[in-house]
């Protein structure tokens, strides 16, 4: 029944599937024949073109409708071949029951299969004869025009042939399409569990044994089944072996009889030439070595080899570039899963809808539900990087996480080179502290994969742990402020030379503190007071101690008068006026007519100025004597040296007197006071009069006799005073180691306060002629500040500390007693408790 | 052979030298060039060169010396200074030597009985000094002092031989100032020697000056005389006592009781003024020009003839000392710059004084508040040599015949060293 069917064959046949037989003009294919893998439809479709062929077809004239029918007729046979083989592979290995089956159906059936089978064999055959007949197209070239010539005669000796052959075909397909239909209702089951494999070898046993029936009925059926060489049963049984093996054989194979298939006695060379000579179609015949027969080959055959080896398609009605056919609908495609009708409920609004509806109608009108009208745009999506705005939450204390930094390019696995530093730079990072080194070092890697795990994960996460385990719960608020930017842009202490930096002499001699020092007007000579009862006049160029007075009792203050050189030395209740061995001639003269009229006036004052003072003449010292009722603390000459303020704390209203000394008159300032007076001072150009208490400054016009000013510093105590020689601005230096600069026309508060002291300011000056002035300190310190007072009434004075002073030793908790600038130099002299003086030169 | 040559550099590299010097004759060594390490010191130099000396005179007695390589004295090893200086060590290398600028000799101090304050050693003969006890000093030598100048009140500050150059002790006139105000003149004579300096009188008051009178200078071989005052001024005075007697009254003075003596008066021949402070200083080097030094922080220049000052300097080198502990050095003659040419700051205090040597170009000394003497040579950065012998501080230093250095300070002595060799 079934024959093994050779692999050569299978590949054509797929080789025929890929590229599909033409369809024929008048027959519309369905599209499902292109689907090849859906073998069920395919089969339905091709039994509707079965159907289709087996209508009448239309009258048309025998010559038009020739190459139709036989193409049909060969599309036909393919298919039928194709579906054969397809069953053969699909099918399994027949069973028992398809035996008994086959059995029952009796000789029909196998008539049927051979039939069948027999179609398969000639499709094959004729490929192999195309194949063949295309390698002898030289040959065929040759003989073109006498193809042409012989083409009348072929149609019309071929025609009847093929019509009767069609018929037959048609017929046997027919009964083929119902035993099949009725062997696949059967055997579908076990088509879909057998395997394959099993059922070729079934197939083969099978051949073997049903081949022993008669081969007589295969071949007659072959014949009758289709008048062309196609249908022809192969005469070959040796199967799927070379036939050089029965190259030297006569046989071909046995029949089904057992009897040897002779192969045809060779014509002789001759005779074949003679053969070919008188046979005009002879070009056309071929030699099928496989069956041992000369087949000749149609025209149509020709043709169709001829296309094929012109690479064209093998059939002539074949458009390659059709029309292309929508045949789907696309639109309004829908599917739906179920075919059920829609339930009634889905027409009918909801019950409970309508009772939620109400609800809230009611809940609306009620005013218990608030319509929004802009319903709120909740951000979709969280922005990571942006900026952190704390105002949303401001919580407890809430703290934000430090931003990180946005990753950049040397964060790549893979960064560019010049992100990556160099074996130096490597090193150099070695070198530098721990936090200034950079925290990541960028890395090449040739892949991602080959980047290894974050070695420092667990001491972060740890870090990051213990951080949150530690960190203070108090919300801090720290500011970032470069403390450069906070100093005021003062100009460089190297372009404001000179000031005195360094102590070059030392003034040797006193046994005591030197509490106050003062330098003339000239520069020459200095004198200092101190609380051994002394007053030295010293040679300011050399050291020299040049004259002493032992007054006896610790000296409070001495001062030069500005214009001669005459000494006014405060010490106790006494204020001495002491002539000086300094000055010329005319000055020593000047100076004894000043303090010579003493006798006279001493009467007067007594009775007057109920002896407030009392105007002495002092010979053991050479000078005048004035005699006050309290301890005198400060003296304060004039800038014309002829008035001198004298000062005691503890006088009361009486404690500032102005002494005249041309006429030796002595008068209380008219003013009243309040509170303990601790310095005075003139005006240097104008007649004012300052007067500081422990609290304020007063300044008093001496002419119009009215307080003109009060400068309140806002210090615990004021201990000295010094006045700008411009007039316009003082330094107010306090016990709690404050400095005040009063600009006077600006206000009574202070400019600026200088907190530079540790301990008591001392001394306050100003420089005569350059822009300098200096506080002295208990703390063995003098700091000494450019104060440059400009002209410009709108321009502020520029304050600039230069130079802190050290060298005065501390002796009894007190420091620098005293300070005063040179006259014209810019030195300072300073007056110290360890009982030196100390010149500090530029 | 590479690894001995190796070696021999790794120890010590050779220069080629040949010394020459401009010493007389049994200072001198043979021309040829010798091969000596580099790494020698002045020490190593000058060992050397005595021992070449030693085995040319056995006699030889060891001298220091200084050695000068293109004209600039060898202060550290020979190796860093050619390389400082960018000297090729592959030529020979002539190297001079000079004796060491050294005092070799502290004499004995003269003790006077206050600061001493002025020092003039002008003349080989003698010392004339000036004191805080206002007393002049004349002194033969170290200790023994034959005449003391009496008469001015205040003490002194400013000393000048006027006649430096004449020979004869006989007549010799001197100057001083004082704080008193006034200058004086004092001539004294050849003295025979006996135990107690013979006190003279001064022949001569210069009155003018307004200040205390700061410094005086004379011009040699002239009779006038400049001095500086505190009044800011500098003053020109004719001291020729025979002339002033004509035309000055002579008048009648009585001091403290003692016998009446005659005295001459002088007036100022004419007044500089230009300065605003004190001038402390005043040096008159030729007969065209004075130099002063005021407190004005300016040195001028003043042209006698017009009785200006004027910046066009155009002499030799000036050196000035102020109220800082750097030595300058200007060199007017360069236009344009106003910036000192040298800088010498060992000194750590004041420097009170200066002075050149009188025959060299290249020796200074100065004199310091911090007690130091220094020596110094325009052809090194270093001082030559520190002479330390005062406990106070040193307020005048000069050169004393040519050879000795001499120095008066606060602790009332005057420092004679001598054996120092500059020429």
């Amino acid at each position: 029944m079934k024959r093994a069917v050779r692999p050569e064959v299978i590949m054509k046949l797929q080789q025929q599937r890929q590229h599909p037989p033409p369809a024929p003009e008048s027959v519309i294919l369905s599209p499902e024949i292109f689907f090849f893998g859906m073998i069920d439809d395919w089969e339905a479709s091709a039994k509707k073109q079965l159907a289709l062929y087996r209508k009448p077809p239309p009258p048309v004239s025998k010559s038009s409708l020739r190459p139709n029918r036989s193409l049909k007729l060969r599309f036909l046979s393919l298919f039928s071949a194709a579906r054969q083989l397809l069953r053969l592979l699909s099918s399994s290995q027949t069973t028992k029951k398809m035996r008994s089956k086959r059995n029952l159906n009796g000789s029909d059936e196998k008539d049927l299969q051979k039939r069948k089978e027999s179609n398969l064999v000639e499709i094959e055959k004729r490929i192999e004869e195309a194949e063949t007949s295309s390698d002898d197209s030289p040959f065929v070239s040759d003989f073109e025009d006498s193809e042409n010539d012989d083409d009348e005669t072929l149609m019309g000796g071929e025609g009847s042939s093929d019509e009767s052959g069609s018929q037959e075909s048609d017929l046997s397909v027919s009964e083929d399409e119902d035993t099949f239909q009725s062997r696949y209702d059967d055997e579908d089951d076990d088509n879909a569990v057998s395997p394959h494999g099993d059922k070729a070898d079934e197939h083969d046993n099978d051949g073997v044994e049903d081949n022993t029936g008669g081969s007589d009925d295969s071949r007659e059926i072959v014949e009758e089944s289709d008048s062309s060489e196609d249908e022809v049963a192969p005469r070959n049984t040796i199967g799927d072996v070379p036939l050089k093996w029965y190259k030297d054989e006569e046989h071909i194979g046995y029949d089904l009889s057992g009897k040897k298939i002779k192969k045809k006695e060779k014509k002789s060379k001759l005779d074949s030439f003679l053969a070919r000579t008188d046979d005009a179609k002879s070009w056309r015949k071929i030699i099928d070595e496989y069956n041992d027969e000369e087949v000749e080959l149609t025209k149509e055959e020709i043709n169709l080899i001829r296309r094929m080896m012109d690479s064209k398609a093998p059939h002539a009605d074949f458009d390659p570039y059709p029309s292309y056919i929508d045949w789907f609908t696309w639109d309004g495609a829908k599917h739906p899963l179920s075919n059920a009708p829609e339930p009634k409920r889905r027409f009918i609004p909801s019950k409970w809808d309508a009772k939620k509806v109400v609800k809230y109608v009611r809940a609306i009108r009620n005013g218990q539900i608030k319509l929004d009208d802009k319903p709120k745009e909740e951000p979709k999506f969280y922005d990571l990087w942006g900026e952190a705005s704390s105002a949303d939450r401001q919580g407890l204390a809430y703290i934000p996480a430090p931003k990180p930094k946005l990753p950049g390019h040397e964060e790549s696995y893979n960064p560019s080179l010049e992100y990556i530093p160099t074996q130096e730079e490597i090193n150099a990072y070695q070198l530098m502290f721990e936090e200034d080194r950079p925290k990541f070092i960028p890395k090449q890697y040739t892949s991602l994969r080959s980047v290894p795990a974050y070695e420092k994960a667990v001491q972060e996460t740890f870090d990051r742990c213990l951080d949150l385990y530690l960190c203070p719960r108090v919300h801090k608020k720290r500011i970032n402020i470069d403390p450069e930017s906070l100093k005021p842009k003062l100009p460089s202490p190297r372009n404001l030379k000179p000031y005195p930096t360094t102590c070059y002499l030392e003034y040797r001699g006193h046994k005591g503190p030197v509490v106050t020092i003062s330098a003339e007007a000239t520069g020459q000579w200095l004198a200092s007071g101190s609380k051994d009862g002394t007053v030295r006049i010293w040679e300011v160029e050399t050291g020299r101690c040049l004259q002493i007075w032992d007054i006896g009792e610790p000296i409070n203050e001495v001062e030069w008068n500005p214009e001669l050189p005459i000494l006014a030395v405060a010490a106790g209740q006494d204020v001495f006026i002491l002539k000086t061995s300094c000055g010329s001639d005319e000055h020593q003269k000047k100076i004894e007519d000043l303090l010579h009229v003493q006798p006279q006036v001493e009467a007067d004052d007594s009775n007057t100025n109920e002896s407030i003072v009392n105007w002495l003449q002092d010979d053991t010292h050479g000078g005048i004597r004035l005699k006050h009722f309290k301890t005198v603390t400060k003296v304060e000459w004039h800038r014309k040296g002829d008035y001198l303020s004298t000062l005691m704390p503890s006088g009361e209203s009486r404690s500032v007197l102005v002494h005249q000394l041309s006429k030796k008159l002595t008068q209380r300032i008219p003013f009243k006071t309040k509170g303990i007076h601790v310095a005075s001072a003139f005006h240097p150009t104008r007649s004012m009069f300052f007067a500081a208490t422990k609290k304020d400054v007063r300044v008093y016009d001496l002419l119009k006799q009215k307080l003109v000013k009060k400068l309140e510093p806002g210090v615990r105590e004021i201990s000295s005073l010094a006045i700008h020689p411009g007039g316009d601005n003082a330094i107010v230096g306090s016990k709690d180691g404050k400095l005040c600069w009063f600009d006077m026309d600006l206000s009574s508060k202070p400019y600026k306060v200088l907190r530079c002291h540790g301990k008591d300011i001392t001394s306050v000056a100003y420089h005569r002629s350059y822009p300098l002035f200096v506080s002295s300190s208990d703390d063995c310190t003098a700091y000494v500040f450019h104060g440059m007072v400009y002209s410009d009434l709108n321009q502020n004075p520029l304050i600039v500390p230069l130079e802190i002073l050290r060298g005065h030793s501390s002796f009894d908790g007190r420091g620098v007693m005293d300070c005063k600038f040179h006259p014209r130099q810019p030195w300072l002299f300073t007056a110290g408790a360890d009982s030196l003086i100390k010149l500090y030169c530029h | 052979m590479g690894i001995d040559d190796g070696e021999g550099e790794g120890e010590a590299r050779q220069v080629q030298v040949r010394f020459v010097t401009k010493l007389q004759h049994p200072y001198k060594v043979q021309q040829a060039s010798i091969s000596i390490p580099a790494n020698l010191t002045r020490f190593g130099l000058s060992a050397l060169v005595n021992n070449l000396l030693f085995t040319a005179n056995v006699n030889w007695t060891t001298e220091p010396f200084d050695f000068l390589i293109d004209g600039e004295l060898v202060r550290m090893s020979l190796e860093e200074f050619l390389i400082a200086k960018g000297i090729s060590a592959e030529k020979v290398l002539e190297i001079e030597y000079i004796k060491a600028v050294a005092p070799r000799k502290q004499e004995e101090p003269s003790l006077h009985d206050d600061w001493v304050s002025a020092v003039d050693g002008s003349s080989d003969g003698y010392i004339l000094t000036g004191c805080y006890d206002g007393f002049g000093r004349i002194w033969k030598a170290g200790g023994v002092c034959t005449h003391v100048l009496d008469g001015h009140s205040g003490s002194l500050t400013s000393v000048c031989n006027l006649m430096p150059k004449v020979d004869s002790i006989a007549d010799q006139v001197v100057a001083t100032g004082s704080k008193d105000r006034t200058l004086r003149l004092w001539e004294f004579g050849e003295e025979d020697t006996i135990d107690q300096p013979k006190k003279i009188r001064s022949v001569k008051i210069l009155r003018g000056h307004t200040g205390a009178v700061q410094s005086i200078a004379g011009i040699p071989s002239s009779d006038m005389l400049c001095s500086g005052s505190w009044d800011c001024t500098i003053n020109l005075w004719n001291t020729s006592a025979t002339d002033t007697d004509d035309s000055v009254s002579v008048k009648k003075r009585k001091t403290g009781g003692q016998d009446e003596e005659a005295l001459s008066e002088g007036d100022a021949l004419t007044t500089l003024v230009g300065h605003t402070q004190c001038v402390s200083t005043v040096v008159w080097p030729q007969r065209e020009t004075i130099y002063s030094g005021s407190w004005d922080h300016s040195i001028r220049r003043w042209d006698v003839e017009t009785g200006k000052d004027s910046f066009n300097m155009s002499s030799a080198l000036i050196a000035a000392g102020g109220s800082d502990p750097v030595l300058r050095v200007w060199d007017p003659r360069k236009p344009g710059t106003l910036s000192p040419i040298f800088q010498f700051s060992s000194h750590n205090s004041w420097i009170s004084s200066c002075k050149w040597h009188n025959k060299s170009w290249y020796h200074l000394v100065s004199a310091s508040f911090d007690g130091k003497v220094m020596l110094w040579d325009l052809r090194t950065a270093w001082p030559l040599a520190v002479i330390d012998t005062h406990s106070d501080k040193v307020l005048c230093a000069d050169w004393w015949k040519g050879d000795s250095v001499i120095s008066g300070g606060a602790d009332s002595k005057l420092c004679i060293s001598s054996g120092v060799p500059v020429l």
